[in-house]
């Protein structure tokens, strides 16, 4: 197996730092993810929703460190990245900045921020960028357990009328544009990488998403935009809104409390 | 919403028999699928199943754990002794 940079040696700098733009992108999201669903393990409405929301964490965070570990390949210290970067640096998508209020934000993250996630891996994977692609194959089947839950939990609080279902709305409402946004943004970085056939491009990705999730979505009045509106609130450099995930998450990302228990 | 129990069954190698892993409550066979393999996911299993408690048809006995929940499967059979964790 070549190693990342040799596998886009041949390809400008301005590539690699688009990947690599991708890659952080996908892992910073992850770790937020991971966070976002443990805020959940003793909050779900049954014993066996609040372990299977433990489990899905203990994934998101295990995926992240795998993405991680591969940016190691373009320079990156995987450690400073875990551990040492501000709130401002991360490039994680917007819709996880602040906390899930409730558990129809949980299941709307499940179905639209983690399986947009899952799309863009498969996205990486169609590429054909062969360091990612065994660690991608491992990361899709566990998503396929998020996704079922999610689908599962939307039908559910979609078909109900009270307060389940105007949560989910909001819920919908929120997080689709700003995940389709990251996930597909059609930037200059995307449209690099997607020419040189290393990604999907937008069309294809919101096309493909929307097949998926438009049947559900559909049930609160909802569907995948098919344009992502960058304007001016965007950050070329981190592939995101120009915000940032809320201090308290991100040292619960970077494990401040548990690396001031380390004894030198 | 009321939930259904369904009792869990798995094998770790093809080949071994098929056992009682243990049971939990879902709205639905497909949130019943995620949590089965969530829940007991203390061994790589080669094989998982889930089945409705309330279509297990007891053989031998009118007494047992399953055959009382025949009567209702609901999560009043939690606590039916099926021997299974949880």
């Amino acid at each position: 197996m070549t190693s990342a940079v040799e596998g886009l040696k041949a390809e400008s700098t301005e590539v690699q730092t688009a990947f690599r733009r991708l890659v952080l992108g996908l892992a910073d999201t992850k770790r937020l993810l991971g966070i976002r669903y443990s805020d959940w393990l003793l909050g779900a409405p049954s014993i066996e929703g609040g372990i299977a929301t433990s489990s899905m964490a203990q994934d998101e965070w295990g995926h992240a460190r795998l993405l991680y570990a591969a940016l190691k390949d373009f320079g990156d210290d995987p450690v400073e990245l875990e551990h040492e970067r501000d709130a401002a640096d991360y490039a994680s998508w917007d819709p996880l900045d602040h906390p899930l209020p409730d558990w129809a934000h949980l299941i709307a993250a499940v179905v639209i921020v983690d399986g947009a996630l899952a799309l863009a891996l498969e996205g990486i994977l169609e590429g054909g960028y062969e360091p990612l692609g065994g660690r991608i194959g491992k990361m899709l089947g566990e998503e396929e357990f998020h996704q079922a839950l999610g689908k599962a939990w939307f039908q559910r609080l979609a078909t109900g009328e009270g307060e389940g279902h105007a949560h989910l709305q909001q819920a919908v409402e929120a997080m689709l544009a700003p995940t389709v946004r990251c996930m597909a943004p059609g930037d200059d970085a995307h449209e690099r990488l997607a020419d040189r056939g290393l990604i999907l491009p937008s069309s294809t990705l919101q096309h493909r998403l929307a097949g998926r999730l438009d049947p559900l979505l559909e049930r609160v009045g909802a569907g995948v935009p098919t344009e992502a509106r960058l304007d001016n609130d965007w950050d070329p450099r981190r592939g995101r809104g120009t915000g940032h995930p809320e201090e308290e998450a991100v040292e619960r990302a970077r494990g401040d409390r548990n690396r001031a228990l380390f004894v030198e | 919403m009321e939930e259904i129990v369904f009792d869990v069954f798995a094998r770790k190698n093809r080949g071994d028999p098929l056992s009682h892993v243990g049971y939990l409550s879902a709205l639905d066979a497909e949130l019943a699928r995620v949590y089965a393999w969530k829940t007991y996911d203390e061994e790589n299993w080669f094989e998982m199943c889930i089945v409705p408690r309330s279509e297990i048809i007891p053989v031998n006995r009118t007494d047992g754990p399953f055959a009382q929940a025949r009567a209702g499967a609901t999560t009043s059979n939690r606590r039916a002794n099926t021997g299974g964790r949880s």
